[in-house]
């Protein structure tokens, strides 16, 4: 997926790239990740969310990069919104890869 | 001098490779005598000199870790976070800020060192884990299970050899009767995993050392030849008697003194012929009035490791030469063939002390020594 | 109740050995930050670290099987000793408490290295007998023949200052009149590529207290006090570089590398502190803060300072400027700081301190030190995840 992917990329294979990242990265049970969809929510503090904090988004966001070869500058914007659910997060993602 | 509170022991919670939960599971593992050492079942050990060791049953800790509180939680971490729970349980304490911490350990996160490492060496910078790293310092236990239980007093954690859960206990009673908490959760925790276990064996530190005779852990025994590994976390409510009482907790037993020293040897060496020149236990029954006859029961830290029971044995003997105490008393009690040697043993070696003063006996020595000379000892009595 | 003094004081840290040294760079302002030459830190966003200098590691002790961190230690804790002109009996019921975290993961790291770039066993393993934080007080209580209680402790970013009040609390339950308390911590790629993966690293650098700070800069020390019953050193005619008044050690309990957002636990153990000092707030002229360079701490040690001595209340600055995060040795290298402070009259200034942020309203001596005569000054060590620890020293 990382390196040479970009063209074509649909947001399906984002999806389902994001998911793999949560079980092999953030820890998730595989059975928890089976039922979550592009609506979940991801913040610790929002009802319902999968509870990520500050931690589990810097770790969400350097394999991001790595996975997808992009850059999430975190230091200078405000990422909140998109890191608010897979949705929001996949399309940010599409976006920087040039395709969306 | 600092006026000294007086310290009992209101719960208890473990999990190991024989039980899990409060004083009940550590009370009927400690009755029913039976070892947890068998051949290790986790990891593949070809190849390896040792094969044995006590894992804990896996069923045993998850069952009592919410998903949302394990995912990111190192296993070394969830055994501590878990027993710790089960003391603050079995006690009924509340967090907040007189509540503190002590977390005594041997090893540490090996594994998530290695995963760090590992991670950098295999992928380069797309390998490294900003998730893992925290856990590679040995603070990471501690810090979880303060978070945990709401523990706002100290939280602290004692690296040391063998003695490292009898360490954490006699510290934790040193912050109680000084003040600095009104309650600790103290004791130990170590995990078996196979890049620990593969090296300590490789560098004869595990039985069979030397490669003579049958694997296995004979503490104190004519064919004792090195310890064998377990793993477990095992920890202590130890609170200031006032609040206790204030409370209505229940109370176990009296934490009457404890006190550790060291005996200037080269690292790693055990020596049976260096004394003690300020021996902890001759401090602590000097200071407490207890005489050695007294003393109903001793628990020793001697796990197989022939220079360590030897010189356990001789530090004993010199502290307390037979005349002067009960028959029954030698050997020392050892815990290693039941539970394997991890930081757990030394809150577990004071639990049974505890358990034994609730029957009526009279008080317990839980005596430490490890290869270093990191010395320990723990007087448990019945609180009057 | 005789009040506990330091009567030793041993350093080996980026400026060199001893801490004459130590002080010297400190009331220059110098800033040894610098490149990393031990290890390749090629591709990472910060590449550099306060490193102890190479020829100052060469002269230590003699090195064969020992650890860098190893060498650190027995080179202060030596000078520590000396100093307070301590006897074989002294040392003999001396009590020992280490601060370390890293222990001797540089060579364990060496050989890991090894072994995998080859794919076979590497006969660096005996690295692995000294990788644990414990190997310092196994080597210095066997080197000194020390022979009361010995522990390491290990708290995060709080071991060394944690060090000093438990190794206190000794003293004052009346078990030994003496202790070696401190911390260590060498250099490891381990900490150096971790705090590079949490992004809290500055490329440059780093500016405490900065509007536009970027993170910390590693160090690598090591610092020992020899904390004595005030009575007991009196009597052998020992120095005297000042009183521990109190010590506060608290948790946050809220997460594992962020502070609580109000800087609740800080606020606590300063609070503890001067309790346990029996001062008030307004008695402190000069806080050695933890002030780490990092947005999110250095931020909330303000409020926490904010709360504690109001807007403005005492000067404040911090050394890491200079010498970086020294890791475990860091609460022990700032509790002597803070002492030869009190000694000298001179508060050592927070360096690249051009741009004050407005929401840290306090005098940080930026840029030159400050003659000052301070009595009583508090030390500040907030451990990564929480962990707190402050101490209170009298001239």
């Amino acid at each position: 997926m990382a390196d040479g992917g970009r063209v074509g990329v649909t947001q399906k294979e984002v999806l389902d790239e994001l998911k793999a990242i949560l079980v092999e990265r953030l820890m998730f049970d595989p059975s928890r990740v089976a039922e979550v969809t592009s609506e979940t929510r991801l913040p610790a503090g929002v009802e319902g969310s999968l509870g990520l904090d500050s931690l589990d988004f810097l770790e969400l966001s350097i394999t991001i990069e790595h996975r997808f070869g992009i850059v999430i500058d975190g230091e200078t914007q405000d990422l909140t919104e998109t890191f608010f659910s897979l949705d929001s997060l996949s399309r940010f993602v599409l976006g920087r890869m040039g395709v969306a | 001098m600092n006026e000294q509170r007086r310290v009992v022991i209101t719960g208890m919670g473990t999990v190991n490779a024989s039980s899990a939960g409060g004083t009940d599971a550590v009370l009927s593992s400690l009755a029913l005598r039976r070892s947890a050492i068998r051949t290790v079942r986790t990891f593949a050990t070809d190849g390896c000199p040792s094969r044995l060791g006590a894992e804990v049953e896996e069923l045993a800790l998850t069952t009592r870790l919410h998903p949302d509180v394990g995912r990111r939680l190192p296993r070394v971490c969830q055994l501590t976070v878990v027993a710790c729970r089960l003391a603050v349980e079995d006690s009924r304490i509340e967090g907040g800020p007189q509540l503190g911490v002590v977390v005594g350990t041997e090893y540490g996160d090996i594994r998530s060192t290695v995963d760090f490492v590992e991670g950098f060496i295999r992928y380069r910078h797309s390998g490294l884990s900003p998730m893992t790293f925290p856990n590679v310092l040995m603070s990471s236990m501690a810090g979880a299970a303060a978070i945990a239980i709401g523990a706002k007093a100290p939280s602290v954690t004692v690296n040391q050899a063998t003695v490292a859960g009898d360490l954490a206990v006699a510290r934790a009673a040193a912050l109680v009767a000084g003040g600095r908490a009104t309650a600790v959760v103290a004791g130990g925790v170590d995990e078996l995993c196979e890049a620990l276990y593969r090296r300590l064996a490789q560098m004869g530190a595990l039985s069979p050392m030397r490669g003579m005779g049958v694997e296995g852990c004979h503490p104190f025994a004519p064919d004792h030849n090195g310890p064998v590994l377990g793993e477990g976390a095992t920890f202590l409510v130890l609170e200031d008697l006032a609040y206790a009482r204030a409370r209505g907790a229940t109370i176990r037993a009296e934490v009457l003194g404890a006190a550790w020293g060291n005996i200037p040897t080269a690292p790693h060496t055990a020596r049976r012929s260096r004394a003690d020149a300020h021996s902890p236990v001759l401090r602590l029954l000097d200071h407490s009035g207890i005489a050695p006859r007294a003393l109903a029961r001793c628990y020793g830290s001697g796990n197989g490791d022939p220079e360590v029971d030897d010189w356990e044995r001789a530090l004993l003997a010199r502290d307390l030469p037979d005349d002067s105490c009960r028959p029954g008393l030698w050997p020392p009690v050892s815990l290693a063939p039941l539970f394997g040697q991890h930081a757990g043993l030394g809150a577990l070696r004071v639990a049974a002390g505890a358990l034994d003063v609730t029957q009526g006996t009279g008080p317990v020595l839980v005596h430490g020594i490890a290869r270093g000379g990191c010395r320990t000892a723990i007087l448990v009595g019945s609180p009057v | 109740m005789t009040g506990i003094v330091v009567s030793g004081l041993g350093v080996v840290g980026p400026y060199g050995a001893g801490a004459k040294t130590f002080w010297a760079g400190l009331a220059a302002g110098a800033c040894p930050i610098r490149p990393i030459t031990l290890f390749d830190t090629d591709g990472f966003r910060s590449r550099i670290a306060a490193e102890v200098p190479a020829d100052v590691v060469a002269g230590l002790v003699p090195s064969r099987r020992r650890s860098r961190a190893d060498r650190l230690a027995l080179a202060a804790a030596h000078e520590a000793v000396a100093d307070a002109g301590l006897s074989p009996r002294d040392l003999a019921r001396a009590a020992l408490i280490v601060g370390a975290i890293g222990g001797g993961m540089l060579e364990g790291e060496d050989w890991y290295w090894e072994e995998t770039r080859t794919g076979r066993p590497s006969p660096g393993i005996g690295a692995l007998r000294s990788i644990l934080p414990s190997t310092h007080a196994e080597t210095l209580g066997h080197e000194l023949r020390l022979g009361g209680p010995k522990e390491t402790v290990v708290m995060a970013c709080a071991s060394g200052a944690a060090s000093i009040a438990l190794g206190a609390d000794l003293i004052r339950d009346g078990v030994v009149p003496l202790v070696l308390a401190g911390g260590v911590d060498a250099l490891t790629r381990i900490c150096f590529m971790g705090f590079n993966a949490l992004k809290l690293l500055d490329p440059e650098p780093c500016r405490p207290f900065d509007r536009t700070r970027r993170g910390m800069s590693i160090g690598e020390a090591a610092a020992f006090l020899v904390l004595e019953d005030a009575e007991h050193c009196q009597a052998r005619g020992g120095r005297d570089y000042g009183k521990l008044r109190g010590a506060g050690i608290t948790t946050d309990a809220h997460h594992i590398t962020a502070p609580h957002s109000e800087g609740e636990g800080m606020i606590r153990a300063m609070t503890l502190a001067l309790d346990a000092a029996r001062v008030t707030a307004a008695e402190i002229q000069y806080v050695n803060a933890h002030g780490t360079g990092t947005q999110q701490n250095d931020r909330t040690e303000a409020l926490a300072l904010r709360r504690v001595f109001g807007d403005g209340g005492v000067l404040v600055s911090s050394i890491k400027s200079m010498v970086g995060h020294t890791m475990a040795a860091a609460g022990a290298i700032e509790a002597v700081a803070t002492l030869l402070t009190l000694q000298h009259g001179v508060i050592p200034p927070t360096v690249h301190l051009t741009d004050p942020d407005p929401e840290i309203p306090f005098d940080c001596i930026a840029g030159v030190a400050r003659p000052s005569q301070i009595e009583l000054a508090l030390s500040n060590s907030f451990g990564f995840g929480g962990q707190n620890a402050t101490l209170v020293f009298q001239k």
